[in-house]
């Protein structure tokens, strides 16, 4: 499957973790999303490993600091 | 709570503690292989390393049996010998009968008083309140018992992308296990007194922070149950270091003690790295620099009420003559505060 590209990954994340982000906040960081909690984080990797079909790096996605940053890692793993 | 002071004035002496665990350790990986949770997740921002799942193997009577049993041989005393029991927990196996009941039937002991607690994180500090009442009122050595079997309210076959934060922390928090401990009016070999037991509700008309729900035929034809349990963690990760700090400040005060005075510290555990961080916490501000910390959280999981347990069977070999520790429980549902300061007898 293709990676999602940004606008993707926010819609995704709206529908899955059922956030409310605009894409203009791709760039922030994560503790500023509204709603953001780090146990979503937890949600996410098997949100997009499903998404992309393939494992994800995980440990440079839960250090990742924007969801650009996660973006670029489901892009490039 | 107990009155203040040492020697003449302690009312309660802990004897022995043991625990049970079910099965073998499950790490990081094997939840991830089980449940799909990233284990790296778990390294990261829970730092709990293994847990045991009692699911399918025994039920909490079983568990609570084998760390009595444990105890009570520690303690070189017999079931027979005891004059009452207490048992602490939020997971009983049936409303009725009482899981403690069940235990006590289980260990041979009958015609003495067998009372159960329906509680939390603090139920062992609630139950040797209980128990120190007993020995006042004329009882000599009674069996204290704390533990939860919290695999009951994992469902392996939840879509866990959908699972609400408040429910899905349960699933990386949590282990099943039982603690056991002898008490009694006279010091023994090895024993500590319990100098001071206390537990209260402090936050009147605050939310819980955790709930565990239990239903009945009505409720399971709801179109949607409640969830069997969910956790308003961060009003935990908030509250529970502030709350421990103040019981921490107020048990020392009461019994005389200074946090330099303490050679053990037995933090309240919830996952492995809040323990670490609660703990740094509580050195700083009781001024607790060289005590040992004290805990199994990481090994173990948050075993709710066998936690108290088995910090204590872990700190009673450790504790030479003369040397004090503190144990501090905060219990989030209803938040209550509750400690313990033991000194070796």
């Amino acid at each position: 499957m293709t990676p999602p590209d940004t606008p993707a990954l926010i819609a995704l994340i709206n529908d899955e973790l059922g956030l409310a982000l605009e894409p203009g906040m791709a760039g922030l960081p994560l503790d500023a999303l509204p709603g953001w909690d780090s146990i979503l984080l937890l949600r996410l990797v098997v949100v997009l490993e499903e998404a992309v079909g393939r494992p994800l790096p995980v440990a440079e996605l839960l250090s990742a600091g924007s969801l650009e940053q996660i973006q670029a890692l489901a892009v490039s793993a | 709570m107990s009155g203040a002071g040492t020697g003449a004035g302690v009312r309660m002496r802990l004897r022995s503690a043991a625990g049970a665990l079910p099965g073998e350790p499950v790490d990081n990986a094997e939840l991830q292989a089980r449940l799909g949770l990233s284990a790296e997740w778990v390294d990261r921002f829970v730092g709990t390393r293994t847990r045991h799942f009692a699911l399918g193997t025994t039920d909490l009577a079983g568990l609570c049996t084998t760390a009595a049993r444990t105890a009570l041989a520690s303690a070189g005393t017999g079931a027979q010998r005891m004059d009452f029991v207490v048992l602490a927990t939020a997971t009983p196996d049936a409303l009725m009968p009482t899981t403690a009941a069940v235990v006590a039937d289980r260990l041979g002991i009958s015609g003495v008083p067998v009372f159960q607690l329906q509680s939390g994180c603090s139920g062992t500090v609630q139950a040797l309140a209980l128990a120190e009442a007993m020995l006042v009122s004329g009882a000599g050595q009674g069996l204290v018992i704390g533990g939860d079997v919290c695999t009951k309210h994992l469902a392996l076959d939840r879509d866990f992308r959908r699972m609400p934060p408040a429910e899905l922390v349960n699933y990386v928090l949590f282990g099943d296990g039982a603690g056991a401990a002898v008490v009694s009016a006279e010091a023994g070999p090895g024993s500590a007194d319990c100098v001071a037991v206390r537990h209260r509700p402090v936050r009147p008309g605050l939310p819980p922070g955790q709930r565990v729900e239990w239903y009945g035929a009505a409720d399971l034809g709801s179109a949607e149950p409640a969830p069997p349990v969910s956790e308003d963690y961060k009003a935990v990760q908030r509250l529970v270091p502030e709350l421990a700090g103040q019981e921490g400040e107020e048990l020392l005060g009461l019994v005389g003690w200074s946090g330099q005075d303490l050679d053990h510290l037995l933090p309240p555990q919830l996952g492995g790295l809040m323990t670490e961080r609660i703990t740094a916490e509580l050195r700083r501000v009781l001024k607790a620099d060289r005590a040992a910390e004290v805990s199994c959280v990481a090994e173990t999981g948050n075993t709710g009420n066998a936690l108290l347990l088995l910090q204590l069977a872990r700190l009673l070999p450790r504790l030479s003559p003369g040397e004090k520790a503190l144990a501090l429980c905060v219990e989030s549902s209803h938040w209550i505060s509750a400690g313990l300061a033991l000194e070796a007898s």
